[in-house]
């Protein structure tokens, strides 16, 4: 694993270290939370606009696997 | 067309404590209005029916020349199969047409090709008090190009309803049938593993982390590039990083809107390296409509057997130079695996037009080119790349 790797996951097991450390939200204190634009799925919109720039990019990969593959001119 | 994995990725809040508490009751009703149902439904199966529809206008061109186009309608559906079951199912056809370059970016290169691709998706989940299981098919197909995908994954809910933990895994199998003259044909084994953490970290703040590597053996080489030799494997690790911020306060202008923003770093065995950055700020302007402006940064080193456009002095383009004394030697002069840097803005504007009608557009504007790549060189002598990109959609919930 290469350092500029390590150093991200650092930063990403960092982050979520200092998530579990704070106070657990509370049922009440979710409102917002529900809004559609909170969650991390990415919208149908997202999803074919990440497939356009993966064909045109050497680099793929936005949280989804199996997808059906395309030749890609 | 791409299967999310393990299905969505929402961290499900609870339901809210019955009883007399005056805040619950207002935040029970909050969630019972439409559209701003809670995400724990990723967790049970849907109550209602949705259909949709959407279609997309890709084109992209270099100075002097249009490149390909994609035209691209689609319909979906998701819905309940009983009490713990749900299925989503897709089905799509691309047309493709336009000119794309035989080797790096030289117009005189480019060749004129006209295909179709059909594509279809189905997913099956069943949801259980703390987990949720699912289980997906993708196929598409090409005049060239078959596609089969199966996955599977798991989704783990704490229970508290701030963690959610997720894991999946998919095998891919292709078939490339490069069309004559190409000289590439043959199948492709693509197998893939995820798993994610997301996290809840206050009223206002949702965090993930994503981890992903991919193993494809087989032919990878491109079969309408010349002279193109590839590895017969891949290898690529991808880690993603997101964060979404709600400005609950602050001035007018911000609050009440939220703040998407995700990082992903991908790096694999033919030496690309590749960080990308995203952002998306989500405004509610009142009558149902929001307005999201859009931007991202890509920047990527180049495959260690890309080559740039200087070629054999005997031979000539596109054969670099020493070619005819290394027969055999890995080499491609795709644009694709050269050093770049990208940049990306756009607009998406939706408007719920009542409880069962959404609509939305975005649209995209997309620039690459070498010398916009950050912390190094980028390859030299390669035209630049535009492309636009157009979404219409609709769905009705019932």
């Amino acid at each position: 694993m290469s350092t500029a790797l390590s150093a991200v996951a650092l930063c990403g097991a960092a982050l979520l270290a200092g998530c579990a450390s704070s106070a657990p939200v509370q049922p009440w204190e979710k409102g917002e939370l529900a809004r559609p634009e909170m969650r991390m799925d990415d919208a149908a919109d997202a999803r074919i606009a990440d497939k356009a720039f993966a064909s045109r990019e050497a680099a793929s990969g936005s949280g989804r696997i199996g997808g059906g593959g395309c030749g890609c001119n | 067309m791409q299967l999310s994995a393990p299905e969505s990725n929402r961290v499900a809040p609870p339901d809210p404590p019955t009883g007399p508490h005056p805040r619950c009751a207002l935040l029970a009703a909050a969630l019972a209005l439409p559209g701003i149902a809670p995400p724990a439904a990723a967790f049970d199966a849907p109550d209602a029916h949705t259909v949709g529809v959407r279609h997309l206008e890709y084109q992209d061109s270099q100075p002097g020349l249009r490149r390909v186009r994609v035209s691209s309608p689609s319909v979906w559906y998701t819905g309940p199969l009983g009490a713990d079951w749900s299925i989503a199912a897709s089905g799509g056809a691309d047309a493709v047409s336009g000119a794309s370059p035989r080797w790096h970016s030289a117009v005189s290169g480019a060749s004129s090709f006209r295909d179709r691709r059909l594509t279809g998706e189905v997913r099956l989940t069943r949801h259980l008090e703390r987990t949720a299981w699912s289980a997906g098919l993708a196929v598409s197909d090409e005049r060239d190009f078959r596609s089969r995908a199966v996955s599977a994954g798991v989704r783990l809910r704490s229970d508290d309803g701030n963690t959610e933990w997720s894991a999946g895994a998919a095998i891919t199998r292709d078939r490339i049938d490069g069309a004559d003259p190409s000289p590439v044909a043959g199948d492709r084994r693509t197998t893939e593993l995820i798993a994610g953490l997301t996290r809840i970290t206050s009223p206002h703040d949702v965090v993930q982390v994503q981890a992903s590597v991919a193993r494809a053996d087989g032919v990878l080489s491109d079969p309408y590039k010349y002279p193109d030799r590839r590895p017969d494997r891949r290898d690529q690790a991808t880690l993603l990083l997101r964060w979404n911020h709600h400005l609950h306060d602050g001035p007018a202008l911000l609050a009440g809107s939220t703040l998407r923003t995700q990082y992903r770093y991908h790096r694999d065995d033919w030496g690309v390296r590749a960080h990308t950055l995203g952002a998306e700020w989500v405004r509610p302007i009142g009558g149902g409509w929001t307005v999201a402006p859009l931007a991202r940064v890509h920047s990527q080193s180049a495959a260690r057997f890309y080559y740039d456009p200087v070629y054999d002095p005997v031979l000539g383009a596109p054969f670099p130079p020493g070619f005819a004394a290394t027969p055999g030697r890995l080499l491609s002069p795709d644009q694709r695996l050269s050093a770049f840097g990208a940049l990306a803005a756009g607009l998406r504007v939706a408007w719920r037009i009542d409880e069962a009608w959404t609509v939305d557009l975005r649209a995209e504007w997309y620039r690459q080119q070498g010398s916009w790549r950050v912390g190094g060189e980028g390859s030299p002598g390669l035209a630049r790349l535009d492309a636009r990109i157009l979404q219409f959609g609709a769905s009705r919930r019932f």
